[in-house]
């Protein structure tokens, strides 16, 4: 099989923070000559830490749905607020699109992007030939809506600083916001720590 | 011959001229490899400027205030992460904190510090490490997030209580804006650009 030149078969190394492509040199920490920044063949421990935190934010995402995120005291009553009973006042409250932005961004696009990791994970470290464009594309597309499932966290935090009328309502922060900002992080930090290119090494 | 390997599945692709005409990509996994010149150095330290301006904006007025039965209360983008911080959620406040204040100030201030002296043909001291400390900034400015956060808690509050945006509201949605043009104006391969390009 004819295999496509790469940076690895060309002794040729690229600096993930400036792209600069560099003569790879036998030494044993490689600096990028342009931006001394390390650099390396493959991020070190890809797979193990991305699993790593895979695995953490797939637990946490348990706690992150089930715990409430908020407590609001009234002088009348205390409700608990789960992430999807945030989404059924909105939509109680006749602000659907508003609801549906939650609901894409708070329980859709972590377990998202749960999956979707693991399946690029999964694929990695089988070396599967097939669907490797997609795969690819599949994984940039996780990096680009990761951080928005922190849009539910930052709602939380106003919601905290505005209502404190001590005697009239009072709104907690509950546990599950912790949880829950756990699985975002983690999430952002196991694509990080992802190497792309190992989707497309040579099959075993 | 020139030859750049592509970030994202180390394919190695004959260098095109540099700068390039248009975007390319890669050839196997699509990912984009070069971009064309995109704007100037002054139109990016204008932009950083306004940023600037509008980040001191954002954390000098109140984003909202409520009022309801006689009372009123306003709450500051610093707020939103110190209200957390009083209720002992220090790990929560901490990320607020940093994805929407230290984030976006660290950003702006690492631009502007590489960017005007580079514009005389110097080099900022400690060049690379700033530039690498932005590489590492930039995927935790959140402000764009955070700006539908607060609509959605706008939207949750205008059920109990009448809501009137402040003024940090607005700067705060004209920052996002600008920094979305800032980013994209200042990408490493732009940067490097500009310093290969004074360095000769």
């Amino acid at each position: 099989m004819n295999l496509p030149a790469t940076g690895r078969s060309l002794g040729l190394l690229v600096c993930l923070q400036c792209h600069a492509t560099v003569r790879a040199l036998q030494v044993p920490h490689p600096r990028c000559p342009r931006c001394d920044a390390h650099l390396f063949q493959r991020k070190p421990h890809s797979l193990a830490l991305t699993a790593a935190l895979l695995v953490c934010a797939a637990v946490l995402y348990v706690p992150a749905n089930l715990l409430p995120v908020m407590y609001t005291r009234t002088i009348f009553d205390e409700e608990k607020d789960t992430i999807m009973s945030g989404v059924l006042v909105l939509l109680h409250s006749g602000s659907w699109p508003i609801a549906l932005l939650v609901f894409i961004a708070s329980i859709v696009v972590p377990l998202l992007k749960i999956v979707a990791l693991s399946v690029v994970l999964f694929s990695a470290w089988r070396r599967s030939p097939r669907y490797r464009t997609q795969r690819s594309e599949l994984f940039r597309m996780v990096e680009f809506i990761g951080r928005w499932s922190m849009l539910d966290v930052y709602a939380i935090s106003l919601l905290v600083a505005l209502v404190q009328i001590r005697s009239l309502a009072y709104v907690a922060v509950g546990w599950g916001a912790l949880a829950f900002a756990a699985v975002v992080v983690l999430t952002l930090f196991a694509a990080r720590t992802f190497d792309e290119r190992l989707l497309w090494e040579p099959p075993p | 011959m020139p030859v750049i390997v592509c970030p994202s599945c180390d394919l190695a692709h004959r260098a095109g001229p540099e700068p390039a005409s248009e975007r390319t990509r890669c050839a196997r996994c699509l990912a984009s490899l070069q971009r064309p010149e995109n704007g100037s150095i002054d139109t990016a330290i204008a932009l950083s400027i306004v940023a600037l301006v509008l980040f001191l904006l954002s954390n000098a007025y109140p984003l909202v205030a409520i009022y309801s039965n006689g009372s009123t209360r306003a709450a500051t983008l610093i707020g939103a992460a110190l209200g957390l911080y009083r209720q002992d959620h220090t790990g929560l406040a901490a990320l607020v904190f940093i994805t929407t204040v230290v984030g976006p100030f660290l950003q702006i201030a690492a631009l502007l510090y590489l960017l005007i002296p580079l514009r005389r043909k110097r080099r900022a001291p400690g060049q690379n490490t700033v530039f690498r400390l932005l590489a590492q900034v930039r995927p935790w400015t959140f402000v764009e997030v955070f700006m539908l956060g607060a609509l959605v808690a706008l939207v949750r509050l205008t059920a109990f209580a009448r809501v009137v945006p402040g003024v940090a509201l607005w700067s705060c949605a004209l920052l996002m804006l600008t920094l979305a043009a800032l980013t994209s104006r200042t990408s490493p391969a732009q940067f490097w650009r500009w310093v290969e390009g004074y360095r000769a």
